[in-house]
């Protein structure tokens, strides 16, 4: 099994401040990985470094076999990573149809677009209804399924979630859920960070566990819940 | 109806009439809204670059006798876009995350240093007295009369053709083209752009060779509706154009070519009109004479006061910003308690010596010199308060100084008020008129701030200064705005030692209460108001409240130091001391210097006062070979070179934008520190990060 | 008017808000008390932050009125509303750039003693005060971000900046606590031990809390009634537990997923 994404002993830094210790794991072809942790431990951080966000201070990032290590985020991209930042990670000041047109036109070319549009409108329909309005006034919820949308619409060849289903409301969670998995079906590797661990479980095939910047603990998803001790949780 | 017909065909007069000035502030707004909405940059350099364009333009057909295709294109289409592309790859790229301030900041340094170093680079020189050459055959000859009441020149024609199909090009472009949805993207965020397989750094650079090369055609089509070809004419109007830009808000571009030219039509028609009333009402004829400088300022506060998107409109901020590591901690709290130590006995000791010299050794140039540094500190901290504290980009603060001196200049004259007094009322003047002013534009966030202070300078400067009970009016032209020394019991002012002593108490005493300032309540609110204003409201702190005290402290700085400044000269000497391009000046100096520390204000000051004499004349050379007359001959350097250096330092600082001194003192903090930690042969430990304890 | 006992300390009737011809908050009426524990609810773009930004006077309402303690507040600025009592968080986090997570509170405290003057400042008597930082210290003990008291804020993960800014709105003594997504960016059982430190700080100052949560474990253990927004109007309201249960919510809301909470 050939490996989408490899971070090879990645040690990551913001200015000064050093985040990511020597962090390696794998995210093979299909395949799902959950990247959990407590607060602050380096998940976000982890997530940007797989999507060329943030260079390595040391050790490599591979993509599809090519080593992207310090390479800008557009080469990323173009490789097949699809990243969801977290938080409200929309152009604010264009509307939600040029947010969706902007990505697409890259990635599907100009005939793609409509075609594309149509799908994120049927993910989300709630989007179809603010589709002029400025992506910067809609509701928190709102933006994060615009920027899922962007990612979702076709399989990727690695699709990096951040906070995956934070601020959505329960049911749209069950979407975007069943959407994975049938992304995963189409053959999309899954980095995703999630902050409800039961969903996480029951979506990816192994956990990869951080703690304080360095991973604590990695196995399979079944083994999961017994391996990781629950004040592996609680260490503040 | 007699009367009502020719007021008629004046009205239809006036308006032909002012289409083509309305068409180059249609032109010139049109660039500011296209660099603004390309690259996130209100652009101060954009009649610099203009000036640039027209001036090769001017060179190649004119002195070098090039026909007008090769010139427009080497002028136009070859340089102004490589001039964009040269900014964005040396400048800009490194400021697309930085603040409102530092990007408006590197644009004003660019705005006095491009003309300069083009200037020296191909031996060329201001033109006056001669009309620049249009892009079209006959153009100053042939006129067309299309409603048979005022005649438009064939290049008049050709620029307001030029400018609205760009306008309407450019409105395609954004509204249309894939091309034009990326910048827009990128100017929001370049890495989310990046994540979506876009090279945004391709796109920036795009952006601003677009946005230059409008420029420079704007310059090429402006320059020969005027007799002269001088970069500071091309500053002026690009100050008014501003009003127009903002009528289109900084987004809308055919809003934008509207208020330009409706701008134009307005003056004309006030032009033509105003005369017929002013008759029987004498003031009128001032007012008409400054109508044209006075417009913007009129304008833009209309705009602003009665349009209330404005004031809602924020600059979206960049969803990544979390990548980036937070602004460094000022070099004072991170660097160890024995250095701190040091440094503070390095200072005493340091200026003490410098104090004891001046006092004792120096002549009266010196002397006069040493004082200016100190009085301009004083006036700089007034930035340390607005911009380093508060966050707020003001380009007025040389005018609150000259409200401070004019001030005390009419109480001292016309009260027979004692000068120290006089001084101090003056202050308190200046920042009752910073409150005031501030209310209009409390809500206003980084950007359109500058803007409105910006025209106010420049009303005070066109306006206010001509009436007589603020600049004096026509006895002041003739006697000077004269200011005497004062005496204080046994001190006589004008003994200028005294004076000099005077001037570092008062600048101690206001370094003091600045630094204070920001360390209590005031300065916390005013952190906390910068950081987020929604997040402060939260809280219960009212910003219209913390803004106003912020104003009127920096204007009571300023206006204080402006009055001092006036003393020690014995006259106001507003347009050498005080003009609105001394405001931008001043914000350069301080903030690329420093403006979060007193220190970055006092440097600046000497900065300011003595590098003329200093580095320009090479007076220092001269005195450290003991003989004036061994001075190298390349000195003095011209003043073209003092805006070069001048730009470059702007351009420093784009590098690094918490000022140069704040820099300098980190990397000296470090690489003290580092030598201590290897002499105690131990690992270098970086302060405060979240290292688990294996970094230990 | 004169706020009883008894009288709710939040009232706000026929609040009405719409951008642009759509309606994001329709004639919605709710009161609550000082001391009680109410929950929001509802599907993205229900109207519930829009709500919020109407008690606080973020956006002014297009009708309707809200009274704080009896005294109508509809015109007032933020800044003096929140001066009355009403403590917010931010769905999108709203914090102070450039300042360390002590001075967040610092100033908080600062401007609830409401002792900060000019003079004061300059005869030097600005400095945080002993007892002052001492109260901080504590709230930031409650919280779990002690260690973090001296970190800037841009150096903060998303969690960590969702409770310093609980933190920041519990510096001002609060009588009614509005939080839009406390938990989000919070995992499981951080979540858990933020509901407990608040519940244990309400209990103990008595303020009111009025919580928007998409976390429906969360909200199940920690407010007592609950009321539920869909398309800007209020559709169920009552006893938290049943209102989850009620087969409308089941079905517009919660999806499955209710049940694997
Ligand atoms: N821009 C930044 N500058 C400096 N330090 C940062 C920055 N962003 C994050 N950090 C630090 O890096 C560490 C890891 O942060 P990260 O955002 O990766 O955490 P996380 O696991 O995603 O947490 P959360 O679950 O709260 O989102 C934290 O200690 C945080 O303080
Ligand atoms: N300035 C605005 N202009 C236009 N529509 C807006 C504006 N602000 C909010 N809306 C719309 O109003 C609706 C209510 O938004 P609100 O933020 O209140 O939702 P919410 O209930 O908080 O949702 P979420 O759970 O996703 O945070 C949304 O559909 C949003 O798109
Ligand atoms: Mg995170
Ligand atoms: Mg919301």
């Amino acid at each position: 099994m050939s490996a989408v994404l490899e971070l090879r002993g990645v040690s990551a830094a913001y200015g000064p401040f050093r985040s990511l210790f020597e962090v390696s794991l794998t995210v093979g072809a299909g395949e799902a990985v959950a990247l959990l942790g407590s607060n602050g431990a380096g998940k976000t951080t982890t997530a940007r470094v797989a999507s060329g966000l943030l260079a390595p201070s040391s050790g490599t990032v591979w993509v599809d076999g090519a080593d992207l290590s310090g390479a800008p985020a557009w080469r990323y991209a173009r490789a097949g990573v699809a990243h969801a930042p977290e938080g409200r990670s929309v152009f604010a000041t264009l509307s939600v149809e040029d947010n969706l047109r902007l990505s697409f036109r890259q990635s599907k070319g100009r005939a793609g677009v409509g075609a594309a549009l149509d799908r994120a409108f049927e993910l989300f329909p709630v989007l179809a209804k603010r589709r002029h309005q400025l992506a910067g006034t809609l509701s928190g919820g709102e933006q994060r399924m615009l920027s899922m949308a962007r990612v979702m619409v076709d399989a990727p060849k690695l699709l990096v979630a951040d906070e995956l289903s934070l601020g959505l409301a329960p049911i749209v969670v069950d979407q975007v859920y069943d959407s994975l998995q049938r992304l995963r079906e189409a053959g999309t590797a899954l980095l995703i960070v999630e902050q409800h661990v039961p969903h996480a479980l029951a979506l990816c095939d192994r956990v990869v566990l951080l703690g304080h910047g360095a991973v604590a603990w990695h196995g399979s998803a079944s083994e999961a819940p017994t391996a990781i001790p629950d004040k592996v949780f609680h260490q503040a | 109806m007699l009367l009502g017909a020719s007021a008629g065909s004046d009205l239809l007069r006036a308006l032909v009439q002012g289409t083509p000035a309305g068409t180059v502030y249609a032109l010139l707004a049109l660039g500011l809204v296209l660099t603004y909405k390309t690259s996130g940059v209100f652009n101060l350099a954009l009649g610099a670059q203009a000036y640039v364009s027209a001036a090769l333009y001017f060179q190649a057909r004119v002195s070098w006798g090039w026909p007008i295709i090769p010139a427009l294109l080497v002028s136009v289409f070859v340089l102004a876009p490589a001039l964009g592309f040269v900014l964005e790859r040396l400048v800009f790229r490194h400021l697309r995350s930085a603040s409102a301030v530092a990007k408006l900041v590197v644009t004003i340094g660019l705005a006095v240093a491009l003309p300069a170093i083009f200037d020296l680079a191909l031996g060329f020189h201001s033109i006056a007295g001669q009309t620049p050459v249009g892009i079209i055959p006959g153009g100053a000859t042939v006129f067309y009369n299309p409603f048979g009441v005022y005649a438009l020149s064939r290049n008049e024609l050709m620029a307001v053709g030029v400018a609205a199909s760009a306008m309407a090009g450019l409105a395609v472009l954004f509204r249309y083209t894939t091309v034009g949805l990326h910048m827009r993207a990128v100017v929001e965020s370049p890495r989310m752009t990046e994540l979506n397989g876009i090279r945004s750094d391709r796109v920036s650079s795009f952006s601003w060779a677009l946005s230059s090369l409008f420029a420079g055609m704007a310059g090429v089509l402006i320059a020969p509706r005027f007799n002269t070809l001088a970069a500071p004419d091309f500053f002026n109007l690009v100050v008014i154009a501003i009003a127009a830009a903002a009528i289109g808000m900084l987004v809308s571009l055919p809003r934008t070519f509207a208020g330009g030219l409706g701008l134009g039509l307005l003056i004309a028609v006030f032009q033509t009109f105003l005369p017929r009333w002013s008759d029987s009402l004498p003031w009128l004829a001032t007012v008409r004479e400054n109508l044209t400088p006075a417009m913007p300022f009129v304008v833009l506060f209309a705009v602003l006061v009665l349009w209330p998107a404005i004031r809602r409109s924020r600059a979206a901020s960049d969803p990544l910003a979390g990548v980036e590591p937070p602004p460094p901690a000022p070099a004072a709290t991170t660097r160890s308690r024995g250095l701190t130590v040091a440094t503070r006995v390095f200072a005493v000791v340091f200026f003490t010596v410098t104090g004891l010299v001046v006092f004792f050794r120096a002549d009266a140039s010196w002397m006069f010199l040493v004082t200016q540094a100190v009085i301009l500190s004083l006036i700089f901290l007034s930035i340390t308060v607005i911009t380093g504290l508060a966050g707020e980009i003001s380009l007025c603060q040389g005018t609150f100084a000259a409200i401070g001196a004019f001030a005390s200049f009419q109480l001292v004259t016309h009260l027979g008020m004692s000068v120290l007094l006089a001084a101090l009322v003056g202050a308190v003047i200046a920042a009752v008129v910073g409150a005031v002013l501030s209310l209009p534009v409390l809500r206003l966030g980084g950007i359109w701030l500058s803007i409105a202070t910006l025209a106010f300078a420049y009303f005070f400067d066109s306006v206010m200064v001509k009436l007589s009970w603020v600049g004096g009016g026509k006895q002041a032209l003739a006697e000077g705005t004269r200011l005497p020394r004062p005496l204080l019991g046994p001190f006589n002012m004008n003994d200028n030692r005294t004076f000099l002593g005077l001037s570092i108490i008062l600048l101690l005493i206001v370094a003091f209460a600045v630094v204070r300032i920001r360390e209590g309540t005031v300065g916390q609110t005013l952190r906390a108001l910068r950081g987020s204003e929604l997040g402060a409201q939260s809280i219960g702190i009212s910003p219209a409240r913390a803004r106003i005290t912020a104003f009127a402290i920096s204007a009571f700085i300023a206006g204080i130091g402006g009055a001092l400044l006036a003393i020690q000269q014995q006259n106001v000497n507003y347009s050498s001391n005080f003009s609105p391009f001394a405001s931008l000046f001043w914000l350069v100096l301080v903030v690329s210097l420093g403006s979060r520390t007193v220190e970055g204000a006092m440097q600046a000051g000497a900065a300011f006062g003595l590098f003329d004499a200093v580095l320009l004349k090479g007076a220092v050379i001269g005195w450290l070979l003991r003989s004036p007359a061994r001075i190298p001959s390349v000195f003095p350097l011209s003043g073209t070179w003092r805006f070069v250096l001048f730009g470059l330092g702007a351009l420093q600082f784009a590098r690094h934008p918490e000022g140069l001194v704040e820099n300098g003192k980190r990397g000296a903090t470090e690489a003290v520190d580092r030598w201590l930690a290897a002499r105690r042969e131990r690992s270098p430990v970086v302060e405060r990060t979240t290292e688990p304890e294996t970094a230990a | 008017m004169s706020a009883t006992a008894d009288e709710p300390f939040l009232q706000a009737k026929g609040v009405a808000k719409s951008f642009a011809g759509i309606m994001a908050v329709h004639h919605v009426d709710i009161a609550v008390a000082a001391g009680e524990r109410v929950g929001l609810i509802g599907p993205n773009g229900a109207g519930k932050t829009t709500l919020f930004n109407c008690l606080l006077g973020v956006v002014p309402v297009d009708r309707g009125v809200v009274q704080l303690a009896g005294e109508d507040v509809t015109r007032l600025p933020i800044h003096l509303r929140a001066r009355r009592g009403l403590g917010r968080t931010f769905q999108r986090i709203e914090l102070f750039a450039e300042a360390t997570v002590r001075e967040h509170l610092l100033i908080a405290e600062r401007t609830r003693r409401g002792d900060g003057a000019l003079w004061k400042d300059l005869l030097g008597r600005g400095r945080p005060k002993a007892d002052e930082i001492e109260r901080c210290d504590h709230i930031l003990g409650l919280l779990g971000l002690a260690e973090l008291a001296d970190a800037p804020s841009e150096h903060l993960s998303l969690g960590q900046g969702r409770l310093l800014e609980v933190g920041r709105a519990l510096m001002t003594e609060p009588r009614l606590l509005l939080l839009d997504e406390p938990s989000s960016g919070l995992d499981h059982d951080e979540t858990v031990d933020l509901g407990r430190t608040l519940r244990d700080a309400q209990i103990d100052r008595g303020f009111g809390v009025l919580l928007v949560e998409h976390d429906v474990e969360f909200v199940s253990d920690f407010t007592d009634r609950c009321l539920v927004l869909d398309a800007g109007r209020l559709i169920a309201e009552g006893p938290t537990g049943e209102v989850l249960a009620s087969d409308a919510v089941r079905e517009a809301y919660l999806g499955t997923m209710g049940t694997v909470a």
